[in-house]
């Protein structure tokens, strides 16, 4: 368990550097080109528009970057169990229940989130046989492996967390 | 079968089954039921990539979190305070207006109350505010200012629907205005009533608050004037934003570190935006399964004999949201419920724009509403007090906010004078 939960603890780095990377990405890629339009229209800078026509994969990949943005917060929201729900129960279960609750809701969660990994893994091979290109030649199917990895991610961190409070569980009725 | 799975997974999303996989499951129960593979859900998920409206969510989402961290809260209470604070009542309107002003230029991502509570809560009791008013003006505050750019809902509004987001922005104005207006009346009011001493308006202090906030204040008249002059797209006004949010906190003021502070708070704003986005991709595969199975069809055509006329269908519309915006968060309703709504709007003759106008500010009540309203929790957590008497102090201000809900539903021009100017 501990090595697993230390392996959670890299992952979440990695995926917190990537965020800061792609975000950054984002900002600078739709600043500059602002900014290089700007030069164009308002100072009549021929060359601004010529940099503007060698960026022209920049809004395809910034796109793109919203969709690997999002599946990478998603997963990180995973492991501190933030995900958007109604959260009535909370208030009104005893708090006793709350530990039986979380572990259904988990091993729900494991089940939806399995069934989408495998979907959208169909899905990317069925683009990966059409061998269609986003932008600067890149296939399309890269563009879209962050799916079941995402959702992949999300499985194992709703695995780690059932078997946690699993674990939790039937250590504190063995007491 | 179909039906047992069905209200299985309503009592799980009920009992806080993840609002994302509650949709994803249903839209896969659904195509099971229709004989599609499961990865069109995953075909509706990229299409998250292919619209350049949402990029606008990552790069608001994150200049709201920039200007929720450090002094700006602060700065913004001290400019409203020299310049409403003389006025009867005015600490009150002082807490409406830097709130809704905050939940604004945050992108209205709900740390309102947290940001500011501390700040004015305190204050006005110090200031002989009785404490149930207080608590009740706190609680609200923490919802108004939705309909003010750059509101997240706005954007999401507009992407699910297809409205103009800058007719929504338009739009929003003069119904956000009505909602802190009243509430500012009511304010001066009870400040009259009690007799409550008030300090006197000082030039010196206002010119001092004025400096400070200087470079916040504008940003909402930036992205305003940015966008309406045609000058930059929403999604480049994001950007720009971005930017002068950054240099503002870490030149200007120097209260963010570039190595520490920033990167965290990137990382924490992209867990918003997973949040949201990942909601948003499940509502795409659901909302795309109940058109091909003509889902809001079959629901037009169960309505046709309960609602007839336009009036009946808002009454059961603004019911309907309030009880939606009790339970959900105003994101995920927007998200659900708005594909289903549309068609029906149509039928009556709703318009797209006014229809938006009138979701946010059922939203934004609902977040009041007992016995589950969302405020109501955060108020309670946040000011330590027991959910019952935050209930009854939320009461005279959620009996008000309604007064303008039923203004803004039952009134169109409203919602519709400014944008007709954009054509």
């Amino acid at each position: 368990m501990k090595i697993v939960q230390r392996i959670e603890r890299i992952l979440s780095r990695i995926e917190g550097g990537l965020l800061v990377l792609f975000l950054t990405a984002m900002v600078v890629l739709t600043f500059l080109q602002i900014v290089l339009r700007a030069f164009h229209t308002y100072g009549h800078f021929q060359w601004a528009n010529t940099v503007v026509g060698y960026l022209d994969w920049a809004d395809p990949l910034v796109r793109l970057l919203v969709l690997w943005v999002a599946f990478l917060g998603a997963s990180l929201l995973t492991g501190e169990n933030k995900h958007i729900k109604i959260d009535v129960m909370s208030e009104l279960l005893p708090t006793r229940w709350l530990p039986y609750r979380e572990l259904i809701l988990s091993s729900v969660c494991i089940v939806i989130t399995a069934l989408m990994t495998k979907a959208s893994w169909s899905y990317v091979r069925m683009e990966w046989s059409f061998g269609g290109t986003l932008f600067l030649g890149m296939p399309t199917w890269i563009g879209q492996i962050i799916l079941p990895l995402g959702f992949f991610l999300m499985l194992c961190r709703f695995l780690l967390r059932g078997v946690g409070e699993a674990v939790q569980l039937l250590g504190g009725r063995r007491r | 079968m179909i039906l047992f799975l069905l209200i299985l997974l309503i009592a799980l999303i009920l009992f806080g089954l993840p609002i994302f996989a509650g949709i994803m499951a249903a839209a896969m129960i659904g195509l099971h039921q229709s004989g599609v593979d499961f990865s069109a859900i995953a075909i509706e998920i990229f299409r998250l990539a292919n619209a350049p409206v949402l990029l606008a969510i990552p790069l608001f989402t994150f200049a709201g979190y920039l200007l929720s961290e450090g002094q700006t809260s602060a700065r913004l209470v001290r400019f409203s305070r020299s310049l409403f604070g003389w006025i009867p009542g005015g600490l009150g309107v002082v807490a409406l207006v830097s709130c809704s002003f905050f939940t604004a230029i945050t992108g209205a991502t709900g740390v309102t109350i947290i940001a500011l509570g501390g700040l004015l809560f305190p204050a006005l009791i110090s200031e002989k505010y009785r404490e149930d008013f207080s608590l009740g003006l706190m609680t609200t505050s923490g919802s108004l200012g939705l309909h003010f750019p750059p509101s997240l809902p706005i954007i999401l509004y507009g992407f699910v629907s297809g409205a103009s987001i800058e007719k929504l922005f338009l739009a929003g104005l003069l119904p956000g205005i009505l909602m802190v207006g009243i509430l500012c009346l009511f304010s001066v009011y009870m400040g009259k009533r009690w007799k409550l001493e008030r300090p006197a308006f000082s030039f010196s202090e206002f010119l001092m608050a004025l400096k400070e906030a200087a470079w916040e204040l504008p940003i909402p008249f930036l992205i305003v004037g940015a966008i309406y002059s045609g000058f930059a797209t929403a999604t480049e006004t994001a950007a720009l934003t971005v930017v002068y949010v950054f240099l503002v906190k870490t030149l200007v003021f120097r209260e963010m570190s570039l190595t520490s502070d920033i990167p965290r708070v990137m990382i924490e704003s992209m867990k918003m935006v997973g949040a949201i986005m990942i909601v948003l991709g499940g509502a795409l595969g659901f909302t795309n399964y109940l058109v091909d199975a003509f889902v809001p069809m079959k629901i037009l055509e169960f309505m046709k004999g309960m609602v007839e006329t336009k009036i009946g269908f808002l009454l059961m519309l603004n019911l309907f949201l309030l009880v939606v915006g009790c339970m959900m968060d105003i994101f995920s309703a927007i998200l659900v419920v708005v594909p289903l709504i549309i068609p029906m709007a149509a039928r009556f003759q709703v318009d797209p724009i006014h229809l938006g106008i009138i979701f946010l500010a059922n939203l934004g009540i609902g977040y009041n509403t007992p016995p589950v309203g969302l405020n109501l929790f955060i108020a309670s957590s946040r000011f330590d007090r027991p959910i019952m008497t935050l209930y009854k102090a939320t009461l005279p201000f959620l009996f008000l906010l309604l007064l303008t809900l039923l203004v803004i539903t039952y009134w169109p021009p409203l919602s519709l004078f400014l944008p007709s100017f954009l054509n």
